[in-house]
């Protein structure tokens, strides 16, 4: 190694981090993260006057005087939080977005979240841009898997990039970032609510307090209650800003339940990334939502396909 | 919070590191808000284990960024930002001749490595350990951190060789010691 290379790239690191400051209320913040995974503890354990003191007290903070429509806020989310904390069926979420189409099928810890190649051509133009080349063939393809494998009865986690028929195991689950704080897969630019572990992710997100207003919206023919959270904007990170010439990004989700189970049937999400040369840029993802019985066949998706013959790699190797 | 002993112990502990410690957090996740995120995510941990901690709760914070950094911290939506990329690459330059130092961009490929390269970059030549103390942080072999350490910055090379090609702007960037 020239260790030329070396200082150059501890000057770089320096130069890269030296406007960098801890934010103000750091500890207090974790604290409070702290707090509110405990409750959520408390919430999953089948206590159902925790869960629905837990969601007026969020709600009522984030609504303020209205308190007639505060409460019929929380009502409603204490009655999703339930419904999600006490169901046992198989999660499968199907989600098409600008970036193309993944699935989500979770039960339990085991869980398979597909990334597809998009089905758009090369030459398509979205918002006025003109979208990405890849090979014709990988078109509408699975692109990568991420979730759980059983290996000799013992669950781990995997994840498989298929073009390059290649995996690795990790004796780590998948698991859900906080959703109250404002990055979750904002980081990547993508759609803001794509997740692995959608039962968890919708939990905090409803924990968060993010909800602010509701309305009755027919889905496919089925009326449904909507919760819309608020809108959350965040400065791009400066080398992904750099690379796709914005600066800006802001996120919308709305959720979309069934108003007799509670359970979850639509989840919308909306990026608008804009402040650079590139203008303004809207992606948007929708997934809908099945909860189906737990069969054998449909706990059996529930687990990552790891081809044969694909060549297990350390995720060192870029896996 | 401020009646709370642990919260009080923690923001003087804050108070002395806190800065040192997100700019190691950026420099794992890449950006500042996922550094937050991570650092938040680590602080949390301690908070849960603060009573229990015998020894340096910097030490125990350090080992938790670096363990959440390199077990796929926020890793989904590969393709995504694939595709961005990709599409980026796709349009015209907007300052072609835009100031892009060397080292700024060295550090934007390290970024790209996986994140056990990263971390062990990180810990090599900003936290400035030795191998033997980063082997202590990661809990790997002193061989794996060599190991790693070397594919990470071979990696450094190839990358920059593929981003000359990619973007045009990073054209004129040459790696001393950087293969033909």
């Amino acid at each position: 190694m020239n260790t030329d290379v070396e200082g150059l790239l501890r000057d770089g690191m320096e130069r890269f981090t030296e406007d960098v400051s801890a934010p103000a209320g750091l500890a207090r913040a974790a604290a409070s993260l702290h707090r509110r995974r405990v409750a959520i503890r408390a919430t999953l354990a089948s206590s159902a006057a925790v869960v629905a003191v837990s969601a007026v007290i969020a709600v009522v903070a984030v609504a303020g005087p209205q308190s007639g429509r505060a409460q019929t806020v929380a009502y409603l989310t204490s009655q999703v939080r339930q419904a999600v904390a006490s169901e046992n069926m198989v999660y499968v979420g199907r989600t098409t977005s600008t970036y193309g189409p993944s699935t989500v099928w979770a039960y339990g810890q085991q869980s398979q979240w597909v990334e597809y190649w998009p089905t758009a051509d090369g030459n398509q133009v979205v918002n006025g841009q003109r979208q990405w080349d890849f090979p014709p063939q990988y078109r509408g393809q699975a692109y990568s898997a991420e979730g759980t494998v059983r290996v000799g009865g013992k669950l781990m986690g995997a994840y498989v990039i298929y073009p390059d028929q290649k995996y690795n195991l990790s004796g780590q689950l998948p698991t859900q970032g906080s959703a109250c704080t404002t990055m979750g897969d904002l980081e990547l630019g993508g759609p803001a609510v794509v997740s692995v572990n959608w039962k968890s992710f919708i939990e905090q997100m409803l924990a968060c307090g993010a909800a602010s207003t509701t309305g009755r919206v027919r889905v496919d023919g089925v009326e449904t209650t909507k919760i819309t959270g608020k809108p959350v904007t965040v400065r791009l990170a400066p080398a992904y800003g750099r690379a796709v010439r914005e600066k800006w990004v802001t996120v919308r989700w709305a959720l979309y339940v069934n108003p007799v189970t509670y359970l979850p049937v639509r989840i919308v999400g909306s990026t608008k990334t804009y402040g650079g040369s590139a203008g303004a840029t809207i992606s948007s993802a929708t997934t809908n939502v099945q909860w189906l019985r737990p069969t054998k066949a449909n706990i059996a998706k529930t687990l990552v396909t790891i081809p044969p013959g694909f060549q297990q790699v350390s995720s060192q190797a870029g896996v | 919070m401020a009646d709370d002993p642990t919260a009080r112990e923690l923001e003087f502990f804050l108070a002395e590191r806190a800065g040192r410690l997100m700019r190691t957090a950026v420099l794992l996740t890449g950006s500042h808000d996922a550094g937050q995120d991570l650092l938040q995510t680590a602080l949390e941990r301690l908070i849960r284990h603060w009573r229990r901690l015998d020894g340096d709760p910097e030490g125990y914070l350090l080992r938790t960024l670096y363990n959440l950094a390199t077990d796929g911290f926020r890793r989904r939506g590969r393709l995504q930002r694939k595709l961005l990329l990709m599409r980026a690459g796709t349009q015209p330059i907007a300052d072609p001749i835009a100031e892009v130092d060397l080292r700024d961009a060295l550090v934007r490929l390290m970024l790209q490595l996986p994140a056990r390269q990263r971390a062990v970059l990180v810990l090599r030549y900003w936290e400035q350990l030795t191998e033997a103390e980063t082997a202590d942080v990661l809990g790997w072999p002193e061989g794996t951190v060599k190991s790693t350490a070397a594919r990470g910055l071979q990696r450094l090379r190839e990358l920059a060789d593929g981003w000359n090609h990619a973007d045009p702007a990073l054209a004129h960037v040459k790696l001393r010691g950087q293969h033909a």
